[in-house]
């Protein structure tokens, strides 16, 4: 398996995805014009040609039969063309002394804080293919890419992850909240969002702090709280030191999760190898490899031995990145550490 | 014939009795002995008290039916609302929000604290008998207030308010407190009005809610509280309509009773009633009728009265008349139309 840059040639495997996705998955519709003007700005964005603000870096996953079986992406800046909002959980406390009532009441509060920060976004991979390490190197390699163009990153990464649903995909927060000030359901609103709309359909929606208590309990209940299908995502990028802070989906009331780029252990614990082609070993952990390109951006994860400040990897491993022995590899343990212990 | 006075000290155990039977307003007419002593003692100051400008005096009226010697019915006035301490209210209004990719404009009614009606005469406490409701004794009750604030019009602000029982079902539940105060009080509707006497609203500061109650979120039957009248003091509202009060963008943040509002100057009651010099009739040919009072304070009488249709300087009243509005001929009165 491989990661890279989505091509226009892609376009009608990544609409079969999107299709496999859907209802849920709103930033990839199920729009043929959409996902090809999607995969067109994704190219220029890998050729270096726009800013920060307008960047989006698509990728797929791809097998060695050349079938597409996921997608990921990453925003350079989210909020900077359009504002961005979230709801902060906080708390109101009222009370009234004399009376002994105290009252801590958990507040949404409405903001743009997110502004200027980068995303993960728009991860599927398909059902059939969430096994071994693919799910780990969809979302990872990511984390990969942007150690290796910190430049082109803000400080935190962020990611929000859907919401609950019930059986029939809707949602609780959105009946309660949303619902009232935007007369659409849910899946009618969110796929105006991922037609690139969420800032106007937010513009429409109560801007003054609102008191979770005049919500159903239904949605209560899902504040902060990440869907089913998302939860195997979730827990790969808390295992990466992304943590909720208590923001979260103005829609579905999903968390968002973030983390400072600097702290984030992939980040943090990636090194550049010079690449040898060998033999590694039974016991070989899984690395997570990047051969350092933008354009011809190739990532894997394979079994490596690092000795020094050499990386070992098989000659396959090697010929899925295009690269040459003594070429420089940017790497990284698939697995954190503990667990990596834990796995041995 | 019924007479309409302040209230006397003596009048504590029947005014009692009317607060229990009260089905309105619990909060200014509370079932609770020492509160509504304290309530005629403030009341006595009041009326005897030399007032240049609206303070915080309060003037409690009773009905009475001298015969009996029994209270038919009891209203209030107090001078000037949030003077010793604040008066809240729920603003409903529509905040608007625009989507420029959409080219909609989109309203949404909210209700927000506020103290707008700080500074305004509130009337207050109406509560009669129900044998009485929709006849004549009602309107005394009611707008005998008026043509005392039209006789001493210094000791009250230039617009009045009257905060109107909202609705509650037959279990004495609110669907509106359900939705939104309960939350904030966790206390049932009864226990959170009888907390919330005039003298101790000042906890609703630190208890209620500080931002806006987007409508629309709300259950609908605590929706369609917003501005609706307990039908107990249905007639309270239809009198005080008839006068010139008009419901307002405000409403009580207990029950979302709505709060009628009208400038004192422009009430029918006030604008229409007119002085003149009582003059000793042994018979009245009535042609209609009319509430009569005199100019007083502390003993301030107001009656109904025949009318016998002829305009002039003066009124014709009986024997019977004079006395209850304990007057003699050529003391001044003052009169409005029933």
């Amino acid at each position: 398996m491989i990661v890279r840059p989505a091509t226009i040639t892609d376009t009608p495997a990544l609409l079969a995805l999107a299709e496999r996705a859907a209802p849920g998955f709103c930033t990839l519709p199920t729009n043929e014009e959409h996902v090809a003007h999607r995969v067109r700005w994704a190219q220029r964005t890998f050729a270096e040609q726009v800013e920060r603000s307008d960047a989006d870096y698509l990728f797929v996953l791809e097998d060695d039969d050349q079938q597409v079986l996921g997608v990921s992406a990453l925003s350079g800046a989210v909020g900077l063309r359009e504002p961005w909002y979230n709801y902060r959980v906080g708390v109101s406390v009222r009370s009234a002394p004399d009376l002994g009532i105290a009252r801590q009441i958990p507040t949404l509060f409405l903001n743009n804080e997110m502004t200027g920060q980068s995303e993960v976004c728009s991860l599927f991979l398909r059902h059939d293919q969430r096994h071994g390490h693919n799910g780990r190197l969809l979302s990872l390699s990511r984390l990969l890419f942007v150690a290796e163009f910190r430049h082109l990153f803000g400080d935190k990464l962020i990611a929000e992850l859907r919401g609950r649903a019930d059986a029939q995909g809707c949602s609780p927060f959105w009946d309660s909240l949303g619902r009232h000030f935007f007369q659409m359901d849910f899946h009618q609103a969110n796929h105006l969002a991922g037609l690139g709309n969420k800032a106007s359909i937010a513009e429409l929606m109560p801007r003054q702090p609102l008191y979770t208590c005049l919500l159903s309990e239904q949605a209560q209940a899902v504040i902060g709280k990440t869907h089913p299908h998302s939860e195997a995502a979730l827990k790969i990028l808390r295992a990466e030191g992304f943590a909720h802070k208590g923001y979260i989906d103005i829609f579905d009331g999903g968390p968002v999760v973030e983390a400072q780029v600097s702290k984030i252990r992939a980040v943090r614990e990636s090194q550049t190898l010079s690449l040898s082609i060998g033999t590694p070993d039974e016991q070989a952990p899984v690395w997570l490899l990047h051969n350092r390109r933008m354009e011809n951006c190739r990532m894997t994860a394979a079994q490596a031995r690092q000795i020094g400040s050499h990386l070992v990897v098989d000659r396959l491993t090697a010929r899925r990145l295009q690269l040459q022995p003594g070429n420089s590899v940017r790497a990284v343990p698939l697995l954190a550490a503990q667990r990596q212990a834990a796995a041995a | 014939m019924l007479v309409l006075r302040p209230v006397e000290p003596a009048d504590l155990a029947p005014l009692q009795l009317l607060a229990r039977d009260s089905t309105a307003d619990m909060s200014s007419l509370p079932d609770d002995r020492e509160r509504l002593r304290a309530k005629i003692a403030d009341s006595r100051v009041s009326f005897s008290s030399d007032v240049q400008a609206p303070g915080g005096q309060s003037y409690l009226f009773v009905l009475e039916d001298p015969r009996q010697g029994t209270l038919l019915g009891c209203s209030e006035i107090l001078a000037t609302t949030g003077f010793t301490e604040p008066f809240y209210s729920l603003r409903n209004r529509r905040f608007t929000s625009t989507s420029r990719e959409f080219n909609i404009e989109h309203g949404v009614q909210a209700l927000s604290l506020c103290h707008d009606l700080s500074g305004h005469t509130l009337l207050r406490a109406f509560h009669i008998d129900s044998a009485w409701l929709r006849k004549p004794p009602a309107e005394l009750l009611s707008r005998a207030r008026l043509l005392f604030m039209a006789a001493h019009a210094r000791r009250f602000a230039e617009a009045v308010v009257s905060e109107m029982v909202g609705y509650s079902d037959s279990n004495g539940q609110s669907p509106f407190w359900d939705a939104v105060g309960k939350h904030f009080f966790d206390l049932p509707y009864a226990e959170a009005k009888r907390l919330c006497g005039p003298e101790s609203r000042r906890f609703l500061a630190g208890l209620m809610p500080q931002y806006p109650i987007y409508l629309p979120m709300l259950p609908q039957a605590a929706q369609d509280c917003v501005g609706r009248v307990h039908p107990d003091a249905q007639e309270a509202f239809d009198i005080l309509q008839r006068e010139g009060f008009e419901t307002s963008s405000y409403v009580d943040l207990f029950d979302g009773g709505p709060t009628l509002y009208a400038r004192t100057a422009q009430l029918r009651s006030i604008a229409r009633s007119v002085t003149a010099t009582a003059r000793y009739a042994t018979q009245i040919d009535a042609t209609g009728h009319c509430l009569v009072s005199n100019e007083g304070l502390e003993d301030f009488r107001a009656i109904i009265a025949e009318r016998d249709g002829q305009a002039g300087q003066t009124l014709a009243l009986t024997a019977e008349m004079l006395a209850a509005l304990r007057l003699n001929e050529g003391d001044p009165v003052r009169w409005v139309s029933l």
